[in-house]
C-alpha cells in the first residue's frame, strides 16, 4: 500500500516586516489625520457605558468612571472615532479572511494538546483578565503599547514592557496551553 | 405671571414647518418592504418569462413565499401610520392619476393578491403532500398555472411601479428640498431590486443560481451607486436648500450613518465580497446579502429622517 | 500641516467615516499578518512564531521615526498629537494584567475582532471576556480610584523622563528592534527545528 505524503498547505500570509511597514504607515497616517493612534480596547469601554446607561442610567451617573464617557449633549457614547474604528477592523479582517481564504465555518483554535474547552476557558479568561488590565494601562497593545510608544509616550513604553515582560515571565507555567 | 407668546407666523407651524416631523419608523418599514417585495416579484417574473425556472428555482418559486408576509407586514406598518385609519377604504373608491398615493394603493391593491395567487400555485410543486380540500381551488390552481407566463408579465410591470413608487411617495413632496428631486423613484426601485436579489441569493442552494443573481446585484449596485451620486451632484448644483440639503450627507449629521452603513457596509463592501466570490475566493453568501439587506433598511430611513429635516427658507 | 481633524481641516462627521476606513486597514494588516490566530500569537513567547514582534517592532519604528520626520519637515505639529499620558502605579498593574491577559488569552482586544471576523469561536469569547473585564473593573472603579490616578507624569514623553532628546530614543529604538530581528531569527531556527507546524490558520 503507499502512502501519499500530503503536504499541508501553508497557510498565506504576508512577509510579517512588509505587513509591520504597512501597519507603521497606517499608524503615522491615523497620526497625521487624527492626531491620534489606533486603538481597540475604547470600542469596548465605550460600549459598556452605552449599556449601563441605557439600563441603569443613575448608576452610570453616579459612577465616576462611567460618567467620564457619557456626553453631556445626551448623544450616544458610542458616536466616537473607537467604535467606528473597531467596526472597520472587524470588516478589515472579514475581507483579508476573505482573500486568503481563511473565512470558514465558527471553530475553535487550539493546540492538539488540550481541548477545545481548555482553550475557551483560557480565551474567556485571559480576555477579562486583558479587560481589566487595558482600563489601567489606559489602553491596549494597539492604543497604549503600539500607538503610545510609536508617540513616544513613557507611559506606553512601560505598558508594552510590562505586558511582553510579564508574558515570558509566565509562559512557562502556561506552556501547556499551546505547545 | 407667565407670559403668554402668540405666534403668528405661518413658519412655525408644530411638526410642519419648519421641521417636518409626521414619518417615523412605520413609513421607511412599509418603503423598504415594498421596495424588497418589488425587487423578488421582479425577478421571479423575468425569469419565468426567460423560461429559466428551472435553473433559477429559489428566485421563482421560493423567494415569493417572503412578498405575501412583506407586503402584508409593510401595510400594517402603513396602517399603523395612517392618522384615520377607520377611512381607509376611502382610498379605494377613486383612482386619482395624479396622486402617488392612488397608484401606491391601487398597485398593492393588485399586487398582493397576485403575489398570494403566484405562490399558491406552486404549492403543490414545493410541497407534494399539500391538498387544496376544495375542488374550486383545485381549479383556480390549475388556472392560475396556465396563465403563469400572463401572471408573470403582470408581476413584472407591477413590480416596477411599485419600486418607483416607493421613491415618487417622497418625490411628490416638493416642499421638502432633500426629496424634490426625480431620480428618488429609479434610485428606490434599484435599491428594491438588490434587495430582492440579495435575499433571492441568500436562499438560493445553487451555485449557478447564486452566481447569476450576483452578478445582477452587482449591476443593481452599481446602479444603485451611480444614482445616489447623480442625486448628490444634482442638489449641490441646484437651489441653496438643495445644497444645505446635500451637505447633511456631506459633513453634517447624517454623514456617517449614510457613507458607513448605507454606503461602505451596504453597497461597496459587499460588492466587492460579491466580486471576490465570482473570481473564486470562497464567501460565506450571507455575509453580503445580510448586509445588502440591512443597508437597504437604513437607506430609507436615513432619507425619511433627513428628508424631514430639510426645508425651505431660513 | 497635520494632524487634519484637531485643526479642522477635515470637519463634521467625515472623521469617523475616515475612522471607519482607517480601521478597515487596520483589521486588513493584522488579519493578513497572521494575527487573526491566536496560536500565532502566542508564538512570540515560546520563541516558534515571532510575527507578533516582527510586525509591531517594525510598525513601531517606522511610525516613530516617521513621526519625527514629519516633525521635522514642518508636516505635522507633534504638539496637537496625542501622547498617552503616564499614570504610573496604575499602568505598571495594568500592564501586569494585559501580560498575564495574553499569555493565556492569546489575544488582544484588536486581533480578537479580527478572530471573530473570520469566525474563530476563541475569539468571540475572548472579546466577551474583554467585555465582562471592562465591566467589572468599571463597577469597581470607586475602590481603586486614588490607584487609578496615582502618580500622574502628565503626557510626558520618553525623552522627557530620561532627558535624552526624542531622536536619540527613537534612534535607540531602531537599533534594539534591528538586533532583537537578528536574535528572534536565530532563536526561531533552533525552536522550530523540533516542531513540525509553527504557522497556523
Amino acid at each position: 500500500m503507499d502512502t501519499k505524503i500530503v503536504k499541508k498547505q501553508q497557510p498565506k500570509y504576508i512577509n510579517p516586516y512588509f505587513g509591520g511597514i504597512l501597519l507603521g504607515l497606517l499608524l503615522l497616517a491615523a497620526f497625521f489625520i487624527a492626531g491620534r493612534g489606533l486603538s481597540a480596547s475604547g470600542a469596548v469601554k465605550l460600549l459598556v457605558v452605552t449599556v449601563v446607561d441605557k439600563v441603569a442610567p443613575a448608576h452610570a451617573e453616579g459612577n465616576a468612571y462611567y460618567s467620564k464617557f457619557i456626553p453631556a449633549d445626551g448623544s450616544s457614547p458610542l458616536y466616537n472615532w473607537l467604535i467606528f474604528g473597531a467596526i472597520g477592523t472587524f470588516f478589515g479582517g472579514m475581507l483579508s479572511g476573505a482573500i486568503f481564504g481563511r473565512l470558514k465555518k465558527l471553530r475553535v483554535e487550539h493546540s492538539p494538546k488540550i481541548s477545545a474547552r481548555t482553550r475557551l476557558i483560557a480565551a474567556g479568561a485571559g480576555g477579562i483578565l486583558f479587560g481589566i488590565g487595558s482600563q489601567f494601562g489606559r489602553g491596549c497593545s494597539s492604543g497604549a503599547a503600539l500607538s503610545g510608544t510609536a508617540s513616544l509616550s513613557f507611559g506606553g513604553l512601560i505598558v508594552m514592557a510590562l505586558m511582553f515582560g510579564i508574558g515570558y515571565v509566565f509562559a512557562w507555567f502556561f506552556r501547556k496551553l499551546w505547545i | 405671571m407667565m407670559k403668554e407668546e402668540l405666534f403668528i407666523s405661518g413658519r412655525n407651524i408644530p411638526n410642519v414647518d419648519p421641521y417636518l416631523n409626521i414619518w417615523h419608523w412605520q413609513i421607511p418599514i412599509y418603503l423598504y418592504l415594498g421596495g424588497l417585495a418589488a425587487g423578488i416579484m421582479f425577478f421571479a417574473g423575468y425569469f419565468t418569462i426567460m423560461r429559466k425556472e428551472k435553473d433559477m428555482e429559489t428566485t421563482v418559486k421560493w423567494a415569493p413565499f417572503l412578498v405575501p408576509g412583506a407586503l402584508v407586514v409593510g401595510l400594517f406598518a402603513l396602517f399603523l401610520d395612517l392618522k384615520h385609519q377607520l377611512y381607509f377604504w376611502r382610498l379605494y373608491t377613486t383612482i386619482r392619476l395624479e396622486s402617488p398615493m392612488s397608484w401606491g394603493a391601487w398597485t398593492l391593491m393588485l399586487v398582493t393578491p397576485l403575489s398570494f395567487i403566484w405562490v399558491a400555485s406552486y404549492m403543490k410543486e414545493l410541497f407534494p403532500k399539500w391538498d387544496w380540500k376544495f375542488n374550486i381551488l383545485n381549479k383556480a390552481e390549475a388556472l392560475a398555472i396556465k396563465y403563469r407566463k400572463s401572471m408573470a408579465w403582470a408581476m413584472m410591470l407591477l413590480a416596477v411601479v411599485l419600486g418607483v413608487y416607493t421613491g415618487i411617495l417622497l418625490s411628490a413632496f416638493n416642499a421638502r428640498p432633500l426629496w424634490n428631486t426625480s431620480v428618488l423613484g429609479i434610485l428606490f426601485l434599484t435599491s428594491g431590486l438588490s434587495t430582492g436579489l440579495a435575499a433571492s441569493m441568500w436562499m438560493s442552494k445553487s451555485k449557478y443560481e447564486r452566481k447569476v443573481l450576483s452578478r445582477l446585484d452587482l449591476i443593481m449596485i452599481g446602479i444603485e451607486l451611480f444614482l445616489i451620486i447623480h442625486m448628490l451632484m444634482g442638489f449641490l448644483a441646484a437651489s441653496e436648500v438643495q445644497i444645505e440639503a446635500a451637505h447633511l450627507f456631506l459633513g453634517g449629521e447624517f454623514t456617517v450613518v449614510f457613507w458607513v452603513f448605507v454606503i461602505i457596509l451596504g453597497l461597496v463592501f459587499p460588492a466587492t465580497l460579491e466580486v471576490l466570490e465570482l473570481k473564486g475566493f470562497h464567501i460565506p453568501v450571507w455575509i453580503p446579502a445580510l448586509l445588502i439587506l440591512i443597508g437597504g433598511l437604513v437607506f430609507r430611513f436615513v432619507m425619511v429622517e433627513a428628508g424631514q429635516i430639510t426645508r425651505f427658507l431660513y | 500641516m497635520g494632524p487634519l481633524i484637531p485643526q479642522e481641516i477635515i470637519t463634521g462627521q467625515w472623521d469617523f467615516v475616515i475612522a471607519l476606513l482607517i480601521g478597515g486597514a487596520f483589521g486588513f494588516i493584522l488579519e493578513a499578518s497572521g494575527f487573526s490566530s491566536s496560536r500565532n500569537i502566542a508564538g512570540v513567547f515560546y520563541g516558534y512564531n515571532f510575527v507578533v514582534l516582527r510586525v509591531f517592532f517594525t510598525a513601531m519604528i517606522v511610525a516613530m521615526v516617521g513621526l519625527l520626520y514629519f516633525s521635522y519637515f514642518g508636516w505635522i505639529d507633534l504638539d496637537l498629537v496625542f501622547v498617552l499620558p503616564t499614570y504610573l502605579n496604575s499602568m505598571l498593574f495594568g500592564g501586569f494584567l494585559m501580560g498575564l491577559g495574553f499569555v493565556i488569552g492569546g489575544f488582544c482586544p484588536g486581533t480578537s475582532y479580527t478572530a471573530v471576523a473570520i469566525g474563530k469561536i476563541d475569539g468571540i469569547v475572548f472579546a466577551t471576556g474583554f467585555l465582562i473585564g471592562v465591566f467589572l473593573f468599571a463597577e469597581g472603579f470607586p475602590f481603586y480610584e486614588d490607584f487609578y490616578t496615582a502618580n500622574d507624569l502628565g503626557n510626558i514623553t520618553i525623552g522627557e523622563m530620561f532627558g535624552i532628546s526624542n531622536e536619540w530614543i527613537a534612534f535607540l529604538f531602531v537599533v534594539v528592534a534591528i538586533v532583537a530581528f537578528y536574535v528572534t531569527w536565530l532563536i526561531e531556527k533552533r525552536v522550530r527545528k523540533n516542531m513540525t507546524e509553527y504557522k497556523f490558520e
